[in-house]
């Protein structure tokens, strides 16, 4: 451990990195909310320095192989201190150069997309908080610390979807994904004191070094890994908590690229890869979460094969992917996960930023509009939005389609082939449905009769002089991120072996599945890309999947498996009726109720005395005389029993 | 000079005396009136503060001055003061009866300071029931008589009975042991610890405090109560004086603390009940004061944990969370009480719009719910997390589990509270808020209080466990 050092250049940078988006925070919330050019450019700058930092501290530290850690004590508890610092090291470095990246890019693209919006300042306030909890996250050295701007993150999450206040729903929404997240974070703190106890410092680097084995009996171990899972699974929206994400799309859209789909979802991957010795330890752990991450995956790609909505697609598509980056890090491939977690914040955000696109000009969500409306004559997000989907679906040459073969590889090696023919499942439902929603935009049924021109009264948003003015920051976001869809499957060696180190490549060990695995892959997606085309993309076709062509499933998926209905249930029936109406009944209308209405009914002088006889208070005091009464009895009881 | 200890009860004493003579002498002045309250409840806290170093026995050992008491008594000046700063205009009370609510608020918290020093029964009994007696008639104050008159009677029956139940609890401890100070009652009690008399009398005497502390069950005065009190004693009730009941049941749980199994299930009962009673019944609470309570009741079932935890650790939790619940506690109130309605109390829909008519209130409004919620980076979660680390050390991973499901219950209805204020709208538009300069002051530095603890507790924990050990 290095103590703090002012002089050190690079504690320096990690200090700028994080610090600069929370003094614009801090500027525009104090100052410059009544200017809008001031706060956005604040904002802007801010994660712009925050990227160069990150980008210099990639440089520096390239080929740096023992993790860097500058911490420093920050609160002593009981007989344990907890270290607050940044640790750095190669997964910590990588992320915090995708968050940086995806925060500049999709600030970027806000300045066109909220253009005119009444709380454009506070956007971005509240953008610049994002992105300093989440860099500060990354960083973080102890998983207390991690776990307060987890938090923090979640927060900064809910001001944003929330941000849109004018729709109600969308504060539903908010509501929802706040609580849903804090049930998992809840579990995930369970866990964190579970292990505090036990290993008496919640430092990352300790946690993950073979000692915790030592210090914690399996079995408790085993169980503060499933809790603090419980975390993961809350904010990477994984079954069974994963009916959020879609629910907060009614956010922004680059709001929905940049927290749902890119970053903070994302962050739940991020923990599982950060503390993925810690998990190693415990192998049925692991084979919980592999079962998790694949049932989310699946139950997520089919929700996505029959949502109409474009965003609901790409929600439901970024849980089944964030399920299988779990599925690769649950089955062992460390760089498996973290590499498609690092491909997926890429063309996952360019699909959404490309939607985005199509959503500003023509204000309508569903897939079917907005081909009818013309999506295709936009060039440049088409051929994005074209890279995208190629890579989500898996096809060379982009990115995705290397990452999943490794994910596939890691699967190959698991300990049953159940989980590989999962994994392939997932592939081909992954290729179908993102060119399910590809076909029906690029080839609306009219497309032949009427080429150009509106279609069914859905006319483009004018093109005024603002939107023509801001088409510049809707596309250069969309071909960077396009490029680096293309070009990121081809650093899969170097990044390999940033991650692992020297020697561990990890194509070696596994020749003979290697062989057939990623032709089998490719079919697959081919297949899906096939079937797709065959139902919504090619001349005459009937634009209706296999799956609505089965009532059963139609509804099955098109109502997320009736989770929510359970949820509902529930929350609704047990909860809010049951509990709370009985308390608020033996309270409300038992007592005081009848207190009034013996009251109400007497003269004013004689409501003293009939307050009185009413026997009410009698009856509490009974209560409480009865408790106490049966608390001694349990004296008596417990005595007996042998104590 | 012994009687140089005994200063910031002095102090009060005669600023409560003088508030007395002073409204015998002349008619209510509402502006002068509040303003000299105002000082003189400032010169307390720099007294209190002044006196924080004290140490002793005063009055043949009855009373006893440490770093805890003293550190409590600094805490309950500023909340009283807290609470005079609240009191600018109390509308709901009539302008004749103005000077006797300084009188009461000073010496119901005369009798507090009192509380957290005495050492012998008796002494804790008097002290108790002179605060109790204090805030009966300070609750019935209220300008709608009706409304203070049922909230009174309806603590005062429940305040006798529990007083009464204490009394008998007290009977039966002397009967037992022989011993009416606290620290001879720790020496004794081991002998006798398997005796009925002892542990039924040790039961019955926590009765009076868990009435004044809300616990299960004795809280069935909290709601009426809080609803029916002036919003300013409601505040002070909430805040000071729960800060006060907290400190003396942690003292008694120390001196008495046997290492008790019996006693660590109850107080485990009472808690799991409390927390979850009060969450489920705050749910489907419209008014802001009536849901407060219940929450109230919960947070008293957090403070059960820590205190039953033990040790230094879990007393020193419970010092922590006492602290934090007053500032976060009182912010709220601050909120209420500029918000209410005149004459009437403040309904959780009456909040929308809040955001646009006064940002700061808002501001402070949200920053006080999640820490009442648990939520980092705020003073609220280090003190959940905490109490949690020091049961968890004790191994009540059952308690603590049950705990953490009652923060994500509890969420949904402050959760209620913050999107009424944010995002809710109102269907006429009332004006902005206007706060006076030194209100915006005091509502900045409450914010700032909670996030600068939320991320740099130490201090903080490193006062809490420097007075739990002074108590060891």
């Amino acid at each position: 451990m290095i103590p703090f050092q002012a002089e050190d250049a690079i504690h320096m940078t990690v200090i700028l990195a994080t610090l600069t988006p929370l003094v614009a925070f801090l500027l525009i919330m104090l100052g410059t909310r009544a200017r809008k050019n001031l706060s956005a450019g604040l904002s802007l700058g801010a994660i712009a320095i925050s990227f160069g930092c990150s980008l210099l501290l990639l440089a520096r530290l390239w080929n740096v192989r023992e993790p860097l850690e500058y911490s420093t004590r920050w609160v002593a508890l009981n007989r344990m201190e907890i270290p607050f610092g940044f640790l750095l090291d190669p997964v910590s470095l990588l992320m915090l150069s995708i968050v940086t990246l995806i925060c500049l890019l999709v600030q970027v693209y806000s300045l066109g997309y909220m253009a005119g919006d009444p709380g454009f300042s506070r956007y971005y306030a509240f953008m610049s908080l994002f992105a300093w909890a989440m860099t500060s996250l990354v960083l973080s050295s102890s998983l207390l610390q991690l776990f307060i701007f987890w938090e923090l993150v979640g927060l900064s999450s809910y001001l944003l979807i929330g941000f849109w206040y004018e729709k109600f729903s969308a504060t539903q929404a908010g509501k929802k994904a706040f609580v849903m997240t804090r049930a998992g974070d809840v579990s995930f703190l369970l866990g964190l004191i579970l292990v505090l106890v036990h290993v008496g410092n919640p430092a990352i680097l300790e946690m993950n070094s073979l000692d915790s084995a030592g210090l914690m009996p399996s079995g408790i171990l085993t169980f503060a890994a499933l809790l603090i899972f419980g975390g993961i699974v809350g904010k990477s929206a994984q079954f069974p908590l994963m009916t959020w994400l879609p629910d907060a799309m009614e956010g922004p859209t680059p709001v929905s690229a940049l927290l749902h789909s890119a970053t903070m979802v994302a962050a739940g991957v991020y923990l599982f890869a950060r503390l993925f010795p810690f998990f190693a330890l415990s192998p049925t752990a692991m084979g919980i979460f592999l079962f998790i991450g694949t049932v989310s995956m699946i139950l997520a790609s089919t929700m996505a094969m029959v949502a109409r909505d474009i965003k609901q697609v790409w929600a439901y598509s970024t849980i089944s992917q964030l399920g299988f980056m779990i599925m690769g890090l649950a089955a062992g491939g460390y760089f498996a996960g973290v590499f498609h977690l690092t491909t997926h914040a890429g063309f996952k955000a360019l699909l959404f930023l490309c939607s985005g696109v199509f959503i500003h000009t023509w204000h309508t969500n569903d897939i079917f509009e907005l081909g009818k409306g013309g999506a295709r004559r936009l060039k440049i997000p088409v051929i994005a939005l074209v890279v995208a989907a190629g890579a989500l679906a898996g096809l060379p040459p982009f990115s995705g389609f290397f990452s999943k073969e490794a994910i596939l590889a890691a699967l190959a090696l698991s300990s049953h082939p159940v989980w590989l023919a999962a994994g392939l499942l997932g592939v081909f439902l992954t290729a179908y449905y993102a060119f399910r929603v590809l076909c029906i935009l690029l080839f609306p049924p009219s497309a032949g009769e009427e080429p150009s021109g509106p279609v069914g009264g859905l006319a483009p948003a004018p093109k005024g002089s603002r939107q023509e003015g801001s088409s510049r920051t809707f596309i250069w976001p969309l071909i960077i991120l396009a490029f680096l869809t293309l070009l990121l499957g081809f650093f899969q060696g170097p990044l390999q072996h940033f991650l692992l180190g020297e020697g561990k490549a990890l194509l070696v060990d596994h020749g003979e599945q290697a062989g057939w695995l990623p032709f089998t892959a490719l079919f697959l997606s081919l297949a899906g890309v096939g079937l797709a085309w065959a139902e919504f993309g090619r001349c005459g076709a009937a634009r209706l999947s296999f799956v609505e062509r089965i009532p059963f499933l139609r509804e099955l998926f098109s109502r997320r498996w009736y989770l929510d209905h359970f949820y509902h249930f529930f929350v609704d029936r047990i909860v809010d009726r049951g509990f709370s109406k009985l308390f608020a009944q033996n309270d409300n209308r038992v007592i005081d109720g009848s207190i009034e209405a013996v009251s109400r009914g007497t003269l004013e002088a004689g409501r003293f005395l009939a307050f009185l006889q009413s026997g009410m208070i009698q009856y509490r005091l009974l209560v409480s005389f009865a408790v106490m009464v049966l608390l001694s009895l349990y004296f008596f009881y417990r005595d007996s029993g042998g104590f | 000079m012994k009687w140089m200890l005994f200063g910031p009860e002095t102090y009060i004493f005669l600023v409560a005396f003088f508030f007395l003579i002073l409204s015998m002498w002349r008619g209510p002045h509402s502006e002068k009136d509040h303003v000299l309250a105002l000082a003189l409840s400032g010169l307390g806290v720099v007294i209190s503060l002044a006196c924080l170093g004290a140490e002793g026995l005063l009055f043949a050992g009855a009373y006893r001055l440490d770093l805890f008491s003293q550190v409590f008594k600094v805490a309950l000046s500023f909340g009283l003061f807290l609470i005079v700063c609240l009191c600018a205009n109390v509308e709901e009370i009539k302008r004749r009866y103005r000077l006797e609510f300084y009188f009461f608020l000073f010496v119901c918290t005369l009798a507090m300071m009192l509380l957290v020093s005495a050492q012998h029964l008796l002494t804790i009994l008097l002290a108790l029931e002179l605060s109790s007696y204090s805030l009966y008639i300070l609750v019935t104050l209220r300008r709608d008589e009706d409304m203070g008159l049922e909230a009174g009677i309806k603590y005062f029956l429940t305040g006798i009975f529990a007083s009464s139940i204490m009394i008998f609890g007290m009977a039966l401890l002397y009967g037992a042991t022989g011993a009416v100070y606290l620290q001879d009652l720790a020496q004794v009690l081991p002998e006798v610890m398997g005796t009925p008399a002892a542990v039924i009398g040790l039961l019955l005497t926590f009765g009076g405090f868990f009435f004044k502390l809300a616990v299960y069950p004795f809280h069935f005065w909290v709601a009426d109560t809080y609803q029916g009190a002036p919003d300013q004693v409601t505040a002070y009730i909430a805040t000071a004086s729960k800060v006060a009941v907290i400190a003396v049941v942690i003292k008694l749980i120390a001196a008495v603390d046997q290492n008790s199994t019996y006693l660590i299930h109850v107080l485990a009962v009472l808690s799991i009940a409390s927390m979850t009673l009060g969450n489920l019944a705050a749910m489907v609470q419209k008014d802001m004061k009536r849901l407060l309570a219940y929450s109230t009741i919960a947070h008293s079932g957090y403070v059960l944990i820590g205190i039953l935890s033990g040790g230094t650790a879990g007393y020193a939790s419970a010092v922590f969370y006492a602290l934090a619940l007053l500032v976060m506690k009182f912010t709220v109130f601050l909120v209420v009480v500029v918000l209410s309605p005149r004459g009437k109390n403040l309904e959780r829909e009456e909040l929308a719009g809040l955001h646009g008519r006064s940002p700061l209130l808002a501001l402070a409004l949200m920053v006080s719910i999640f820490s009442l919620a648990g939520i980092p980076p705020t003073i609220g979660f280090m003190g959940k997390f905490y109490v949690f680390m020091g049961a968890m050390d004790k191994g009540l991973f059952v308690l603590v589990l049950i705990a953490m499901i009652n923060v994500v219950v509890s969420l949904y209805y402050y959760l209620l509270i913050i999107k009424a204020a944010y995002l809710g709208h109102s269907w006429e538009t009332p004006p902005a808020v206007h706060l006076p300069q030194p209100m915006r002051w005091l509502t900045g530095a409450l914010i700032a209080t909670m996030m600068v603890a939320g991320f740099y507790p130490t201090p903080l924990i490193r006062l809490s466990e420097a007075v739990a050990r002074s108590l060891m």
